[in-house]
């Protein structure tokens, strides 16, 4: 049993390599393609050093993916996507795929000499890859490190677009990394497997959170609260009715939306006062895509 | 370890030996008075600490002009007692810092080195040595640097020949602290010996000059570089009469600004002054930004287009390729005001 599932994972991940390495062909140029080659094909701390010296053999640019190979690597690791890498960060996160993982012990040394010696962007690279790398259980600590990480860069790239938190954080790491993705203004539409992983705590902390940034003047991102239509009570109530009162538009609407989808009979009735909200709702006019919004500013206060 | 010789003077920084003269070479300029002169000018800062700055620092930075910066490894103040502070330390040049610098609108590089003082720690350096080629071939490490001499021991003088030879490997660029004590023999000393190990001297940057080492350090090739540090150091008016005397040619301008009573914003206000003293613009370019471009550019790794374009609201995705998110632009809090919001 065991074998079978390492055989399947054996043979995902040289399907992965094979689809990234098609990217990097329709993004490189020859000379670019032939160095990686020789160094994919190298001893490990040769192979290693390529993944640090990347940025000087490779040039400096965004990668363009076809719609269909996104697809495919999607259909293969669902939520993996490459879309706004480098081609750097791409090739970094290939040639992670062929270090030797026969010998766990010595692969795992060689995955935490790079995450110790690591640069910002090499960081980026290496938790992009985490989704993909064997022994994936082996990195959860270094995973809710990156949550932690103060840079940007670094925790976008555990929190947003990658399906690896998703599938093995458990609850208080992952309430943790959507509350800190919401903290730091990044927009919570692209974390992997955000609906999913919806619970009650969570919803809560939210509620807390809303109510320290309104006693500070300061407003929460309308879109926050697709989070609470499944466990809308009392409480949670109560933040829909300020959402409500606020007197700004989009609050109102998410306050609607929310109402509508929780089922929940109370904020039913209290909706019944925005006839018009309602409806936009139930017509779909309004959910919750209206609010995806990516460049937010919380923290400075609205005249 | 210790080999700060006047312990008694307060605030002992970088430059910490002063020539005798304490009188200030600083002229007294408010922003408000040169701003309209340096309106629209670039600048690049080849030589400065941010690990011992302030936010505010940064903003003044973005606000004068300078798009650009080196971070040279150094000394941290006090001796580090292992390895893993100097790992810490080599990686948030290239982490926490470089994201922070990012967040003003700054494009931060650094270089990478074991600096003199602490080339005395052999057993240290020894370890420091190994890591030392993990980091020299980092994304945005424009050079191995600042190495030299400090005291001018035989232990200085090994880790700064090891670290010459990882330089040419690594075809880096190479930044050269010049001691303060004994500075123009350790000047030479410092050049004899870069060329005796066979490097290109258009590769090598001479730091912390003066009147009395910049012709020697021009004539055999090098570039000279000059630190603008109130006080100890160069005072700016000073280096206007340098560049009116010697051109523009490999000549550059730092601030060297650190833990120590420091300026960061001393290329500005030396533009400034070299505008009023009719020097052209062209000069003031090469010697405030292109001139370190063309020495540290030699490493590949700085691309103008990183910080040539202004486009103010989109500078951290710029940087990193990254078009999808803002990446937290640091807001700007209004400092004149009472109220803290």
């Amino acid at each position: 049993m065991i074998f079978a599932i390492q055989n399947e994972l054996n043979f995902m991940s040289a399907f992965i390599q094979k689809i990234l390495w098609e990217i990097i062909n329709q993004n490189a140029s020859e000379t670019e393609t032939s160095w990686l080659t020789q160094k994919s094909n190298s001893e490990p701390l040769e192979l290693m050093t390529a993944f640090v010296a990347c940025p000087r053999f490779l040039s400096k640019k965004l990668i363009i993916v076809k719609p269909e190979t996104a697809s495919q690597l999607n259909e293969a690791i669902a939520g993996f996507s490459v879309e706004g890498w480098s081609l750097v960060r791409l090739a970094r996160v290939w040639l992670l795929t062929h270090l030797d993982a026969s010998d766990k012990e010595t692969y795992i040394k060689h995955i935490n000499t790079l995450f110790d010696t690591a640069e910002m962007n090499e960081l980026v690279a290496l938790y992009s890859a985490l989704p993909i790398l064997t022994y994936p259980e082996q990195w959860l600590f270094r995973a809710t490190d990156a949550v932690r990480s103060n840079m940007g860069f670094v925790f976008d790239a555990i929190a947003l677009r990658n399906p690896y938190p998703a599938k093995y954080f458990n609850e208080a790491a992952w309430n943790q990394l959507v509350m800190k993705t919401i903290f730091n203004d990044k927009p919570i539409h692209f974390i992997d497997g955000l609906n999913e992983r919806q619970n009650k705590n969570l919803a809560l902390i939210l509620s807390d959170f809303a109510h320290e940034r309104w006693a500070a003047g300061r407003s929460v991102a309308p879109q926050v609260w697709r989070l609470t239509s499944s466990f809308l009570d009392e409480t949670l109530l109560s933040d829909i009715q300020h959402l409500l009162k606020s007197g700004n538009i989009e609050n109102q609407q998410v306050a609607a939306i929310a109402s509508v989808e929780s089922g929940y009979q109370p904020a039913i009735d209290l909706l019944a006062q925005y006839p018009e909200l309602k409806k936009a709702v139930a017509s779909n006019e309004l959910t919750w895509a209206d609010f995806e919004t990516k460049d937010l500013n919380t923290y400075v206060p609205k005249p | 370890m210790c080999l700060n010789h006047n312990e008694n003077t307060p605030n002992p920084s970088h430059f910490e030996e002063s020539e005798g003269n304490n009188a200030p070479a600083h002229r007294d300029i408010a922003w408000n008075e040169y701003s309209e002169l340096i309106k629209g000018m670039r600048f690049f800062d080849p030589h400065i600490h941010m690990v011992s700055r302030t936010t505010d620092d940064y903003q003044a930075m973005y606000q004068a002009g300078i798009v650009a910066l080196i971070e040279p490894a150094f000394w941290v103040g006090q001796p580090r007692t292992g390895l893993a502070s100097f790992k810490d330390y080599y990686s948030s040049l290239v982490g926490w810092e470089r994201f922070r610098s990012s967040q003003f609108g700054i494009k931060h590089y650094c270089t990478m080195g074991l600096n003199s003082r602490e080339a005395n720690n052999e057993p240290l350096a020894e370890q420091v040595m190994e890591i030392l080629p993990l980091y020299a071939y980092k994304e945005g490490v424009v050079g191995i640097g600042e190495i030299g001499f400090d005291d001018q021991t035989p232990a200085e003088e090994k880790y700064y020949r090891l670290q010459l030879e990882l330089a040419k490997k690594a075809n880096l660029p190479v930044q050269i602290h010049t001691p303060h004590r004994d500075k123009k023999k350790g000047t030479e000393r410092s050049m004899a010996i870069a060329l005796e190990h066979g490097l290109d001297p258009s590769w090598v940057i001479v730091d912390h000059n003066n009147e009395e080492t910049v012709k020697s350090v021009l004539d055999q090739g090098f570039y000279a570089a000059f630190t603008i540090y109130p006080f100890t150091k160069m005072g700016n008016e000073r280096m206007v009469k340098v560049v009116e005397q010697y051109g523009p040619e490999r000549i550059m301008v730092n601030s060297a600004a650190d833990w120590g009573i420091s300026d960061p914003l001393a290329i500005p206000k030396t533009a400034a002054l070299m505008k009023m003293r009719g020097i052209s613009d062209e000069t003031i370019k090469k010697v405030t930004y292109q001139n370190a471009i063309d020495a540290f550019g030699k490493s590949g790794q700085i691309d103008v287009s990183d910080f040539e374009q202004p486009t103010e609201s989109d500078h951290t995705a710029k940087f990193h390729g990254n078009s999808i998110l803002r990446g937290g632009q640091q807001p700007v809090a209004n400092k004149n005001s009472l109220l803290i919001q």
